[in-house]
């Protein structure tokens, strides 16, 4: 307990999904019904006994900061440590985004440097996993590894990077666009506080950016890579595509109960909302719902988040619909994603196909 | 540090009308609409009335009503100063404490809590009521007034009078007479067991009635009519809408089906009046293909593959493919398999009804409507594969027979 620190990346930007990122990074980007992207993230950390959490933040963090508020749905609103928000900017060029993880670090070095933990655990807030932690660090114990990488048995979708491994778990090799062969990088990293400053200090000195090109590909014949090998559900979302597409297997039921083991709860922002009614007449099958919805019309293979309203007479089919949105009746819907707060007023008609879903962005009145 | 207003929620009733359900739970910890527990809608109310001070007085079965009220944050009770308070019964010096003998020692044994705040009134709330009603507007009356003592009252129906504690009122709602479940009723307006005190007043009394060895230590017996004998100034406060004292299994019953007619007044998606719980994190409900669901509540975490109708649904519970539950509540846990059938039921949490199983029936299958009620299993109790549990039946958790008084 308490012997690693968790850092996540939370600026990520992505123009491949569109409106969903018009007000806010991949990372806060709802998803799975009632949760964020980062609470997946979050959450394992928070299940593996990791009580000090940074957040690095560039940009759009509005949504996030509403989100994470002080980080007391997660535990960890704390005297000490606890979650800790770091808005950053590359030291050279303030007005520019981050070139790679370790120019995001070199930003953030002197909270790094008062970590109170002997190891740091680097991850993405776009993954959506449950990564039992605990486990990943005992590994990264007991194999003696400078790093350790996270990895899926195979190359995720969205993720170009394999390793290549040896039969005891060292990596031999990291190839950037890689073909079938070798095991798909999570970009999850296990490493001494000492080492990840070390790491700082080296690629700050030769203005290296990239964790992946200068430490993993630049240092592999020096340092000890382990790859530990994730076997669960993993999914890396960097376009509308790979957003609908990822979320409509969250209707499959293996999906779930690897996301939701209940031995490592995924938490999130608590609304206290009620129970979802159903009323008479609705039909509502092979969907996930929240709570704190009324369901009157017809909901099939959907996904909805808390406080929607499906008025009696409309059909919403093989949709997203994000919180508080507001379907009247007489509406159709389908392979549409409705972001928060949307009205789609009585009678609309609205299709997209399941190779491009329709995106209605946030507020908006159709 | 000094309040103006504290509120002090008697939550240690036995509960023994509700028989198995509360067998290992105090009444206050029951789940009720899916979402919450009982002592939710109180406490709620509170925060959503401006007190932030609330004294919760346990004595039976207290262990999981006070990890569910933990620190008090799901109701933003969660304070640097006040917030919410566990008060169960202690020993003082000289073995002095004993077990709460009624409603007013509780408060009694509480004097010193109460102090620490310096409070000019206190509230006196039950844990067994399900209402939505701002206490600042009786704190108001009762300021206005300038009672010692403001009762909240309702209207109810005047055959039911006899069953409540009626209070009997002149025209500026001042009251005169207090009767205790009268045969004939003088007046329509009940007690809602909901007090407003000055705290000085009170306090003299409480400790008053300690020192009378006779008196059974209860308010709505002893303090209300001590007051009233001393020609105290005592209002009543008349309090409109929903309000039900889920104290029975057929109340308990009832007030779950109410819950699901919003417009009976009992609407817990109101935004102005939030009904906060403590959520366990569960992941979103997942109806599958063939979920029939209509008429009712569902909660995160269930998985429904059968029928649903007319009933309230808590979290993490499983209906199975070609199983129907109608008009029944069923609490967080339990497992409905496939092919089973509950109806008029209350399903216990934890409770396991096994495949094509048969729980309670309508009342229109009953030979004898006297002899028909609904079907009760107690929480983790199992009903084996195809067995039938007649309506009227109660179960407890190991699954033996428990008759109604």
């Amino acid at each position: 307990m308490n012997r690693m620190h968790g850092i996540i990346f939370a600026y990520g930007k992505c123009e491949k999904m569109q409106g969903l990122v018009e007000h806010r990074v991949v990372d806060s980007t709802p998803y799975a019904a009632r949760y964020r992207m980062i609470d997946f993230m979050l959450s394992s950390m928070v299940n593996a006994g990791v009580m000090d959490v940074g957040i690095v933040m560039q940009d759009k963090y509005q949504s996030m900061l509403d989100h994470l508020g002080s980080g007391k749905d997660w535990d960890l609103s704390r005297k000490h440590g606890g979650l800790r928000l770091l808005p950053a900017a590359p030291k050279s060029d303030p007005s520019r985004g981050f070139r790679g993880k370790m120019e995001a670090l070199a930003a953030i070095e002197s909270y790094i440097q008062r970590i109170r933990q002997e190891y740091v655990i680097l991850a993405n807030g776009a993954l959506v996993c449950n990564m039992p932690m605990g486990d990943i660090l005992d590994e990264h114990i007991r194999s003696g590894a400078d790093i350790t990488c996270v990895c899926a048995p195979r190359r995720i979708n969205g993720q170009s990077t394999t390793y290549l491994v040896a039969g005891d778990g060292t990596i031999t090799d990291v190839v950037s666009r890689g073909g079938e062969e070798g095991c798909g990088a999570l970009e999850t990293y296990v490493m001494s506080k000492k080492l990840l400053l070390e790491l700082i200090a080296e690629c700050d000195g030769h203005n290296e950016c990239s964790f992946h090109r200068a430490v993993l590909q630049g240092m592999k014949d020096r340092l000890k890579l382990h790859a530990y090998l994730f076997t669960g559900y993993a999914a890396r979302i960097l376009s509308v595509a790979d957003y609908y597409e990822r979320s409509m297997e969250l209707l499959r039921s293996d999906v779930r109960r690897d996301l939701f083991t209940p031995e490592r709860p995924i938490r999130t922002k608590d609304r206290s909302d009620a129970s979802t009614y159903y009323g008479p007449g609705s039909k509502c099958i092979s969907s996930l719902i929240s709570d704190g919805c009324i369901i009157e019309g017809e909901v099939e293979n959907s996904i909805i988040f808390r406080g929607v309203h499906v008025a009696k007479g409309a059909k919403v089919s093989d949709c997203i619909v994000m919180q508080d949105t507001v379907i009247h009746s007489g509406v159709t819907l389908k392979y549409a994603i409705a972001d928060k707060n949307v009205t789609i007023t009585e009678g609309r008609t609205l299709m997209g196909h399941s190779s491009y879903p329709l995106v209605i962005s946030k507020f908006s009145v159709v | 540090m000094k309040k103006e207003v504290v509120a002090m929620l008697l939550a240690g009733g036995q509960g023994s009308r509700l028989y198995v359900l509360t067998g290992k739970v105090a009444k206050p910890a029951i789940p009720f609409g899916g979402k919450y527990r009982i002592i939710d809608f109180p406490l709620s109310n509170c925060v959503n009335s401006g007190i932030d001070t609330v004294g919760v007085l346990t004595q039976y079965q207290p262990l999981e009503l006070n990890s569910y009220i933990g620190s008090g944050q799901p109701w933003d009770l969660d304070q640097s100063e006040g917030g919410v308070h566990i008060l169960p019964p202690y020993v003082a010096q000289g073995d002095q404490g004993t077990w709460y003998k009624g409603t007013a020692n509780a408060i009694y044994q509480n004097i010193g809590f109460i102090d620490l705040y310096d409070p000019e009134y206190v509230v006196i709330l039950s844990g067994d009521h399900i209402y939505k009603m701002d206490y600042a507007k009786m704190v108001d009356r009762h300021k206005r007034s300038g009672a010692a003592c403001t009762i909240s009252v309702m209207e109810v129906p005047w055959d039911e009078a006899p069953r409540f504690g009626i209070m009997n009122v002149d025209g500026e709602d001042n009251v005169v007479e207090f009767e205790e479940k009268p045969r004939n009723p003088k007046s329509n307006l009940a007690s809602m067991g909901i007090y407003c005190f000055s705290w000085k007043e009170l306090r003299k009394y409480l400790v008053e009635d300690e020192g009378d060895p006779v008196s059974q230590n209860d308010f709505g017996k002893n303090i209300i009519p001590n007051m009233l004998a001393d020609g105290k100034k005592m209002v009543a406060y008349r309090f409109a809408g929903y309000w039900k004292d889920v104290g029975t299994l057929d109340s308990l019953w009832d007030a779950n089906m109410d819950m699901l007619a919003r417009e009976g007044g009992l609407d817990v998606f109101d935004n102005e009046w939030p009904i906060y719980a403590r959520a366990p994190r569960k992941a979103p409900a997942f109806l599958g293909q063939n979920a029939m669901v209509s008429h009712s509540v569902i909660t995160q975490g269930s998985t429904i593959e059968g029928t649903v109708e007319n009933s309230v649904v808590a979290h993490s519970v499983a209906v199975g493919a070609g199983a129907a539950v109608r008009y029944s509540v069923v609490m967080p846990g339990a497992v409905i398999a496939p092919g089973a059938v509950v109806e008029y039921a209350i399903v216990g949490e934890g409770a396991h009804i096994g495949a094509g199983a048969k729980v309670g029936a309508g009342p229109e299958t009953a030979k004898d409507p006297d002899q028909w009620g609904i079907a009760v299993v107690g929480p983790f109790c199992c009903i084996a594969d195809g067995e039938t549990v007649a309506p009227n039946k109660m179960l407890d958790r190991n699954h033996e027979e428990v008759l109604r008084k």
